[in-house]
Formats: C-alpha cells, sequence, structure tokens
C-alpha cells in the first residue's frame, strides 16, 4: 500500500523576514532545501521548460555553497577577531620608508590544497632580496660582490636576490640564505693577492687614467707643442687643461653609456676644440 | 540607562579586556605585502569567496592594495575512446582552472595569522590557494661592519692556487 503524501510545512514557512540567518547556518553545511526560504533552480532545463527546481536538486547539494558567509556573518566574525589583530606602525606608511629601515626582503610561499597530504615540496624556498646601496660597502667590496654573484644581481634596480632551496625546512633555508649573505659580504672586503693581477678587460666600466686613449691624446698633443717648437710643456699641465678634460669626459661617457645623440656630438666637439680644428660645413 | 547616583563607581573608561587575548613581549615581524592566489574548478564559486575575502580584509582594517583574475589555463588530454583498437576515435578532456589574486599591504605577523586562519578555514572544497609572504627585516648585526677589522693580527698565509 503507498501512504498518501504528506504535506508538510516545511521550516521556510515558519521563518520570519527579520530573523538571524546566522543562526540558521553558523557554519559550512549541504545545502538544504527545506531550510533554505529561497526559489532557485538550477540545471538543465527540460525542453522548453524551467531549469527543475531545489527539491531534490543533486547540483544544489553538490556545489560549495557561501550560505553560512552572508555579510552581516563576516561582519559578526571580524568583529569577534578584531581583538586579536594588532596596527601596523603608522611611521611606515609607503615603501621607500619600509625600504629604509627594513632593507631586507624574506619572500616565503605557503600552499593549500585539498588531498591525501597537506605537504608540498615547493614550500621551503626562500627568496631574499637586499638592495646593495643599504649594505656597507666600498666600491671595491662592491664590485668584488657583484662579480661573486653573477646572474643572482640586476643592474637596473640594484637588487640582490638569492634564493634558497637546497635545505629540507624553511628554517633551514632561511638560516643558509642569511649565512650566504653574511659570507659574501666579509669576502668582498678582503683583498686577495691574486686581485692585483685585474687587467683592462676585468674592469666594469671604462677609466681613462693609464689607458690608451690618454697616452695617444698626450703624445698627440706633446707633437704638435714640438713642432710649434713651444717651451716643454709638462705632462701634468696638459692633463689639468679644459681640452684634455672634455676630451676625457666624452670618451668616459662614449665607452659607459653608449652611443648616444649627445655623446657623439659631445666628443666631436672635444676632439675639434683638442686639435684646433675650425668647425667643418 | 540607570540613574547615576553620586558616589557610585562606574568603569566607563576602562576598556573590556578580551580574556581569550595574550600579549608577549617579542617584536611583530612585518609583512609588506600578502599575495593570496586562489584557484578553482568553478569561476562562481571563486567569484563568491572573492567577496568574502575582501570584505573580511576591510572589516579587520587591512588594505587591500590591488585584486585581479589571471587568465584561466585549460589543460586537454586526447584519449583512445575504446578499450582495445579503434585508434582513429579518440575521446578529449579539458581541466579548467580560474584563478582570483588578492593583494594586501602592510600587515603584522597578528593579523596576518588571523586573517589567514579565517580565510583559509572558510576555503569552500575543491579550491586551492597560494600565499607569498613579504617579510621585511633589518640587516642582521654581523653584517653591519666587516668582521676584518675587529679580529687582532693573524699572520697571513699562503694563498692556496
Amino acid at each position: 500500500c503507498v501512504t498518501p503524501a504528506l504535506s508538510r510545512r516545511t521550516a521556510t514557512e515558519r521563518m520570519a523576514v527579520d530573523q538571524d540567518w546566522s543562526s540558521v547556518y553558523p557554519t559550512a553545511a549541504a545545502f538544504k532545501p527545506a531550510s533554505v526560504p529561497l526559489p532557485i533552480r538550477m540545471g538543465y532545463p527540460v525542453k522548453r521548460g524551467v531549469p527543475p527546481p531545489k527539491e531534490g536538486n543533486l547540483e544544489l547539494i553538490k556545489i560549495p555553497n557561501f550560505l553560512h558567509l552572508t555579510p552581516p556573518a563576516i561582519k559578526k566574525h571580524c568583529a569577534a577577531l578584531k581583538d586579536f589583530c594588532t596596527e601596523w606602525p603608522s611611521a611606515l606608511d609607503s615603501d621607500e620608508k619600509c625600504e629604509q629601515h627594513f632593507p631586507i626582503e624574506i619572500e616565503t610561499v605557503d600552499y593549500v590544497s585539498a588531498g591525501t597530504s597537506i605537504r608540498n615540496p615547493k614550500a621551503r624556498v626562500v627568496t631574499l632580496r637586499v638592495k646593495l646601496s643599504h649594505l656597507n660597502l666600498d666600491d671595491h667590496a662592491k664590485k668584488k660582490l657583484i662579480k661573486l654573484v653573477g646572474e643572482r644581481y640586476c643592474k637596473d634596480t640594484d637588487m640582490l636576490t638569492i634564493t634558497t632551496d637546497r635545505c629540507p625546512l624553511r628554517r633551514q633555508n632561511y638560516d643558509y640564505s642569511i649565512h650566504l649573505l653574511t659570507v659574501l659580504y666579509h669576502e668582498s672586503w678582503k683583498t686577495e693577492m691574486w686581485e692585483s693581477e685585474k687587467t683592462e678587460e676585468d674592469m666594469e666600466e671604462y677609466i681613462w687614467e693609464n689607458s690608451c686613449s690618454q697616452k695617444n691624446a698626450l703624445d698627440t698633443l706633446l707633437r704638435i707643442k714640438a713642432s710649434e717648437n713651444v717651451s716643454n710643456v709638462t705632462k701634468e699641465e696638459l692633463l689639468a687643461s679644459e681640452v684634455v678634460k672634455n676630451y676625457r669626459n666624452s670618451v668616459i661617457a662614449l665607452k659607459n653609456e653608449g652611443e648616444t645623440e649627445n655623446n657623439m656630438s659631445q666628443y666631436k666637439e672635444s676632439v675639434k676644440k683638442l686639435l684646433n680644428i675650425q668647425a667643418l660645413p | 540607562m540607570g540613574a547615576r547616583l553620586t558616589g557610585s563607581h562606574v568603569d566607563t573608561q576602562e576598556p573590556k579586556t578580551n580574556p581569550l587575548v595574550s600579549i608577549s613581549d617579542e617584536p611583530e615581524t612585518l609583512y609588506k605585502r600578502l599575495s593570496l592566489l586562489v584557484k578553482g574548478h568553478d569561476k562562481a564559486v571563486l567569484d563568491s569567496y572573492e567577496y568574502f575575502a575582501v570584505l573580511a580584509a576591510e572589516e579587520l582594517g587591512i588594505s587591500v592594495e590591488k585584486v585581479y583574475k589571471p587568465p584561466k589555463t585549460i589543460e586537454r588530454l586526447t584519449l583512445l575512446k575504446s578499450v582495445h583498437i579503434y585508434k582513429k576515435h579518440r575521446v578529449q578532456y579539458e581541466m579548467r582552472t580560474h584563478y582570483v589574486c588578492l593583494e594586501l599591504k602592510y600587515l603584522t605577523s597578528s593579523t596576518a595569522a588571523v586573517y589567514l586562519e579565517y580565510v583559509q578555514r572558510n576555503l569552500p572544497e575543491g579550491v586551492a590557494m597560494e600565499v607569498k609572504k613579504t617579510k621585511i627585516e633589518k640587516i642582521p648585526e654581523h653584517i653591519r661592519e666587516p668582521v676584518w677589522d675587529t679580529l687582532p693580527q693573524v699572520e697571513e698565509t699562503e694563498v692556496k692556487s
């Protein structure tokens, strides 16, 4: 025998309009059609029809719902959690100030996902970033550090980036990266005996003193003075003269910054002044 | 709202201290940026989650720098339709992963711990999260000055080539 379908007045009909919704769904729960007073339809519609209603709708039960996180519920939770939060120091309100007082940046990544295990092997990677201008380095130490570090230094932003993941734990990787920074810093201040054999190819930037350009320029000027039979002008006087200084600056700019319109025109002017040629049309 | 009688002690000035809050002496670590990348297969779920995370951050007083949606990635596989032979008939599956990225600025370690715990406990099923924390620190003591200045004069040994 078949029992007649009892038409039960569901909870939705007995709910008041201004009830406290966070007591109906205090935590994450499956969708209960009898407890949610909304006329929701979900699913693929039948031909020339509408999507199926909420009673006995598996699609609505499968999808995660946010009925326990309505805006008033979130505000209530945050009001209770606010006591545990602390204020950010108001003196550090811009990136530049943060960098000035706290120059080192440590980046770590945490991974949250559902699965058989909560561990993720990528979580042990630690990246340390620091600007070299904040470290106490002199000229020689800075150049040596950049040579030691190689690719990890970016010249445009003056940022040294050390990424460590050789240890199994994050704390160990962090300690190792600080150790690397300490070792690099102290080694760059040391001057080894073989560093005096640094040749011109090893230099990072062009230095005019003791270069072929200086020798050639002085040679040429001396020969010009000799042919004009002027009294012996010393090298120091030539070096200190305006034209030679101009020439020096333009050559240094050309070599270090590359060839730009400005640099080339400066070089042209300085050579003309040096060799006393009149302006060519 | 009772009448205040003269001589009665009403402590309206003292704030109510929460018995669950404990204050410790160690200095807070500061996080310059907290970057949350949320990944999921369903865009509607991620949209709702993004609304929840942004509202929670604002309620707790955390400044939200940027909220953006990186483009989705689709991983496709082509498999044989039948168990045995019929090489010309295949079936193709795809997995779509949608992303939402939330960037928060200037958090202390307690605020970050509170926010992350709240937001991670309410992470829906089937959604994964990656949190990138950028901590800022002062230069440690041993890097302020090179140690060679303070060590006693040691005779230099031959440098091994």
